[in-house]
Order: C-alpha cells, then sequence, then structure tokens
C-alpha cells in the first residue's frame, strides 16, 4: 500500500518531466508560453526527473526500516510521516499529463476568439514599443500582423498608409460583424503565456471569402486602402492573392 | 457548515499515519477500496498511455474545439507556473532540513512592525513569484514564523524581489508605474499584515496534523555533520520538496483548472471597453488580474500592452493585486490557511488595492 503510493508520486514526478521534455523536444511547447521560458522548461524538466529518481531511491529503500522504527518522541519537527495524497490527488496531479497527452496539441484559434471578443477600435491604437526597431524593417512587405498594427498607431493619418503593400499569414476568422467578402487574418500575440494571448489581425477583403473555413492558415498578399468594416473607417487589405498554408511552427506573435 | 466537517474529517483521515489510516478511511469512505482499485487500474493504464502515446489518431483527438482551448489555456498556465513552484518547493525542502526553529525565534522580530517589516522585505532572501512563495511560507510557519511576517512575506514577495524589480523596470522603466507598484505593494502588505498581528495563530492556520505537511525525519540522522551526512542531508531537503510540491501542486492544477474555464467561456472583450473610465478601468484590472492568474515575475510585460489604453491607476491595480491574490495563488493558500482566512486574504488586499487605484485615478491624475 506504501510503496504503491510512493510509487505513483514517483511516476507523477518523472511523467511530469517527461511531458515537459517532450514538449520542448517537439516544438508544441510554444503552443503554450513565450520562447523565452524555453531554458527554464527545459531546467524544470531535468529537476522533475532527477528529484523523481531521488524520491524513488530514498524512499523505497528506507521504507522497509521506515515501518519498523517507532516514534515515540514528542518533537514535531523532527518526525517523518510520509504524509498522505489520497488516490484522487495522485489523479489530479496527472491530469497536466493526461490531458496533455489525451487532447491534440494545438495552439490558441478561431474558437478561442470568439470568447476574446476582439474590440475592432483597439486594432488601431495597439501599443507600440518605444524603441527603434520598427524603423529597421525597412520594406513593408517583411512586416507581420503585429508591426502593423503599431503602424497604425504611429501614424497620425492612416489613409498615409493607402497603397502600401502587405504580406502577412495568419489565420481566417469571421463573425456575423464581417461581411461576405470580409475575413480577418489573425495571429494571437502572447506576452508571456497563451494566457494573456490576445488577438490581433488585419480585416481582409477577398472575393472569394465564402470558400475559407475559420481556422485554416492562409498568406494574404495585398494592398491597404482605408475602407469600412462594421461602420467603421480603417484600413482594410485588398488581398491580390490568398494561398492556404500549413500552419507556422510559431503560431504566436510575441510581444 | 456540513461539507466544512466532512473536509475537516476527510483531510484529518487523509493523514494519518500508516497503519491506522487504512481503517480510518475504510470507516468514512466504506466504497474505497473499490474505488481506490479503480482508480489504481485507470492511473496504471493512463499512466501507460502517457508513456506510450500511441493511441489510434482518432481516438486521441476525439476532442472537439472547446476542449481543445480550453486545454492548451490549462496548460499554459500550468507550465509556466510549475518551474517556479518547484523552484519554490526545493527552497522549502532546504528549509526544513537546514533551518532550525531557534534561528527563526532568536532571529525574526515578534513585535507587530519590525514583524511586518521584515516579511514585506523577504522577497530579497527569498526570492520566489506567488506559486513559490507559498510553499516557503508554510515551511517557514512550521519553523515557528510569526504570523505578521509570514503573511506580509506572502503578499509582498511575489513583488519585491530582485527579478520582478528588473522585468518591471525592463518593461516601464523608472517612473510612476515602478515606484506605485513597490509602493503600494509595500504598504498593503505591511497593513495587512499588521492586521493579523492582533490574531491567534491556531484561528489562521491549518492545523498542522491536518496540512500534510512533509515533516523531516532527522530520527535517522545525526546533528554531528560529516560528508556524508550532509550529502544525506541534501536528499532529504530533496524528497521533503517533492512531498511539498505535490502537496501544493494540486491546488496550482484546480486553480489553473479554475482559470482556464473562465478564460474559455467569459468574453474578456468586455472588460477590455472600460480603459477609460477611473473606476471601471480599475475594477476590469483587477478582474482581468485575476482571471488571469499571470506569474509576477512577467506580468509586467503583459501590463505594458495595456497601458496605453487604461487608466494609470488600474495598471497599477492590476500590477499590485494580481501578484497578491489570483486564482490559483488563493487555491493554494488553502493549503497554509484555514478557509476564513484565505477569504480575508483576498477580500483585504482587493478592498485597499481598489481604493487606492481609484484615489490615484481620481486625485493624481497620473
Amino acid at each position: 500500500m506504501m510503496n504503491t503510493k510512493i510509487i505513483a508520486k514517483v511516476v507523477v514526478l518523472i511523467s511530469l518531466g517527461l511531458f515537459l521534455g517532450s514538449r520542448l523536444l517537439n516544438g508544441t511547447l510554444s503552443y503554450y508560453i513565450h520562447p523565452r521560458f524555453n531554458n527554464l522548461t527545459a531546467l524544470t524538466a531535468v529537476g522533475f526527473i532527477l528529484v523523481g529518481i531521488v524520491y524513488a531511491r530514498q524512499n523505497l529503500s528506507a521504507t522497509s526500516q521506515e515501518d519498523s522504527h517507532h516514534h515515540d518522541h514528542d518533537d514535531h519537527d523532527s518526525h517523518h510521516h510520509s504524509h498522505d495524497l489520497s488516490w484522487w490527488g495522485v489523479a489530479i496531479l496527472l491530469l497536466p499529463a493526461l490531458l496533455g497527452v489525451l487532447v491534440q496539441p494545438k495552439p490558441l484559434g478561431a474558437n478561442a476568439l470568439v470568447n476574446r471578443n476582439i474590440n475592432i477600435d483597439s486594432l488601431t491604437s495597439a501599443k507600440s514599443p518605444e524603441s527603434n526597431q520598427l524603423d529597421a524593417i525597412a520594406t513593408s512587405s517583411e512586416r507581420n500582423i503585429l508591426d502593423w498594427l503599431y503602424q497604425f498607431q504611429r501614424s497620425g493619418d492612416l489613409s498615409q498608409l493607402n497603397g502600401e503593400n502587405v504580406h502577412v499569414i495568419g489565420f481566417v476568422y469571421r463573425d456575423e460583424r464581417f461581411d461576405s467578402e470580409q475575413f480577418m487574418v489573425s495571429r494571437f500575440i502572447v506576452s508571456c503565456c497563451v494566457a494573456d494571448a490576445a488577438p490581433a489581425g488585419l480585416i481582409v477583403q477577398w472575393p472569394e471569402t465564402a470558400e475559407l473555413k475559420a481556422d485554416e492558415w492562409v498568406e494574404v498578399e495585398g494592398t491597404l486602402q482605408m475602407g469600412k468594416f462594421n461602420d467603421l473607417e480603417i484600413p482594410l487589405l485588398i488581398a491580390d492573392s490568398v494561398t492556404l498554408i500549413d500552419a507556422p511552427n510559431h503560431p504566436y506573435l510575441y510581444q | 457548515m456540513k461539507t466544512t466537517d466532512l473536509d475537516a474529517q476527510r483531510s484529518s483521515s487523509e493523514n494519518l499515519e500508516g497503519k491506522e489510516r487504512s481503517t480510518e478511511t475504510a470507516v468514512s469512505y466504506p466504497s474505497s477500496s473499490r474505488a481506490v482499485n479503480i482508480i489504481r487500474l485507470l492511473t496504471g493504464v493512463l499512466v501507460l498511455l502517457i508513456f506510450a502515446g500511441v493511441l489510434p489518431g482518432d481516438i486521441r483527438y476525439f476532442l472537439d474545439d472547446k476542449l481543445q482551448t480550453y486545454t492548451t489555456i490549462f496548460l499554459g498556465i500550468f507550465i509556466e507556473a510549475v518551474p517556479f513552484l518547484l523552484a519554490g518547493s526545493l527552497v522549502s525542502g532546504f528549509i526544513a532540513v537546514f533551518i532550525d526553529r531557534d534561528m527563526i525565534t532568536n532571529y525574526v522580530p515578534r513585535r507587530a512592525v519590525p514583524a511586518a517589516l521584515t516579511g514585506a522585505l523577504m522577497g530579497f532572501v527569498f526570492p520566489v513569484c506567488e506559486c513559490g512563495v507559498v510553499p516557503v511560507t508554510r515551511r517557514l510557519y512550521k519553523k515557528g514564523l510569526p504570523l505578521p511576517v509570514g503573511i506580509t512575506f506572502l503578499l509582498s514577495a511575489p513583488v519585491i524581489n530582485p527579478i520582478v524589480l528588473a522585468s518591471t523596470y525592463v518593461a516601464f522603466g523608472f517612473g510612476p508605474i515602478l515606484i506605485g507598484r513597490y509602493l503600494l505593494t509595500f504598504l498593503i502588505a505591511f497593513t495587512i499584515g499588521i492586521i493579523f498581528h492582533f490574531a491567534k495563530p491556531e484561528d489562521v492556520l491549518r492545523p498542522a496534523e491536518e496540512t500534510g505537511i512533509g515533516l523531516v525525519n532527522t530520527c535517522n540522522i545525526m546533528p554531528t555533520s560529516t560528508e556524508g551526512q550532509s550529502k544525506q542531508r541534501g536528499l532529504l531537503a530533496i524528497i521533503t520538496a517533492a512531498d511539498d510540491f505535490l502537496d501544493m501542486s494540486r491546488y496550482l492544477i484546480i486553480g489553473s483548472l479554475l482559470a482556464a474555464g473562465m478564460q474559455t467561456f467569459i468574453a474578456q472583450g468586455i472588460l477590455l471597453g472600460f480603459g477609460s473610465d477611473s473606476t471601471l478601468s480599475v475594477i476590469a484590472m483587477m478582474v482581468l488580474a485575476f482571471v488571469m492568474s499571470i506569474c509576477s515575475t512577467v506580468d509586467a510585460f503583459l501590463a505594458l500592452s495595456f497601458a496605453n489604453v487604461f487608466t494609470t491607476g488600474s495598471v497599477l491595480s492590476f500590477l499590485v493585486f494580481g501578484p497578491m491574490v489570483d486564482i490559483k495563488s488563493a487555491l493554494m493558500f488553502l493549503g497554509v490557511f484555514r478557509r476564513r482566512t484565505v477569504l480575508y486574504l483576498i477580500l483585504l488586499p482587493l478592498l485597499f488595492t481598489l481604493l487606492i487605484a481609484i484615489f490615484i485615478n481620481l486625485n493624481l491624475g497620473l
């Protein structure tokens, strides 16, 4: 009984380590957190495995001796009971690794966007970084969606951007506010982990929008033109071409 | 009331020692041995799956989009928090083995003001975020830490430590946000620490036999430390850390599940509409901080993205309240304190932060 519980705990520790490690190695860790945590996650994965090994070695070799060793002194602090976790506790602890295995790893998509109900006003007022790094992106076709939103915010007169060439990738999102030839090419912006993911996107004008399905990744090329979206005057991306592509390895844009 | 009794009974039955426990559990849960067997079987099968990962595609990917979104957010919160909880547990393990009660009784002040001050600055000794701080505090209470020191430490350490100082500085530079964050965190944590100075520890802390904290077996370790024995003590610290981690991470997991649920099913767009209102913006940002449960080491970067749209007071409230209380840390508090105390530890920071942030918005016009 005692031993089974210890084995269960060791399994929890080591499976957490393996889970984190495998997510890191197959690249799907970027679906969950900012890449700046990669080293920390690697360290944690190794830590779990090491702690699990120490835990197994010490406890499994010590238990036989532990049982015969009767505690009769009152000093609580020098008193060991391998304190106990119920089996429900063990089940809860296995949950992260289990969910990770049973549910296909997938980045946030159009489904999550519905609940994060994008505020179109904020599209043109995204906070831009103080630095001059934006100027370094000289050719407009190299800008991603976030760079464009910064650009919108920086330029006092949005109509100056008319005719700029745009070349971005993102997933397809639509809701009832979009007219039949419009969709949003969207990315999630992540600062630390997906818990803070905020949607961003450009409204695309494309005659064959009806053929696109939500969540499909597309590459959009076209030019900016002031236009109307849901009675709001904002820059629209008038697409020349919309091509289906595979989801990128790093699905989010990072702040 | 009924549930409380039941829970107390359950947790006390969980924590009785070896032989007694099996009979005790059998009494409170007649069907428990069958349940245990089923769970054991299921666990075994599922563990097998973890290692194999060879389920046929359509069974493995049967779950729909909503669950996928939910799982992604849950794992996001968990994966981000778990390194810090492990680190906190390791610190706790080493405190358990290497720090004596006497050291704390001799060196930590007991009078209200010095005690709260000590707690507020302890984050520089133990740099931990809001996940790591809970096992450390719990361990220190086991070692006889005075109540106000621990409370102030718990509330302030997630902000008042070198790592968060650096990340806040990188995000906002030296200015009203940085100064405000530290000043408010200090004032609020200090005040609440003083308030708890007048409480009795036994009314506030969960009783020792109920917390199931891994007490340290020093029976077979001689205090005279030769080299081999200090290695032994190191290993013991790691085992204690593992037990602490296993114990606390239940709360982290349940907290992350709840937080992910709120995120998946509640529209955040509504909150973002209140950015410029001096009162509503503060409430919105505090709700956001509570629900998002973001680690204090990185929340400054997120707050930066709101800084343009939201009032200064509300951004400050996000940076002050979030590290003190959010869904996952509130859940973890349950591992240390009685339920009523946890309620106070949520409501007091909430009230103070709300009032001060609204005051700033209305009067300072930053």
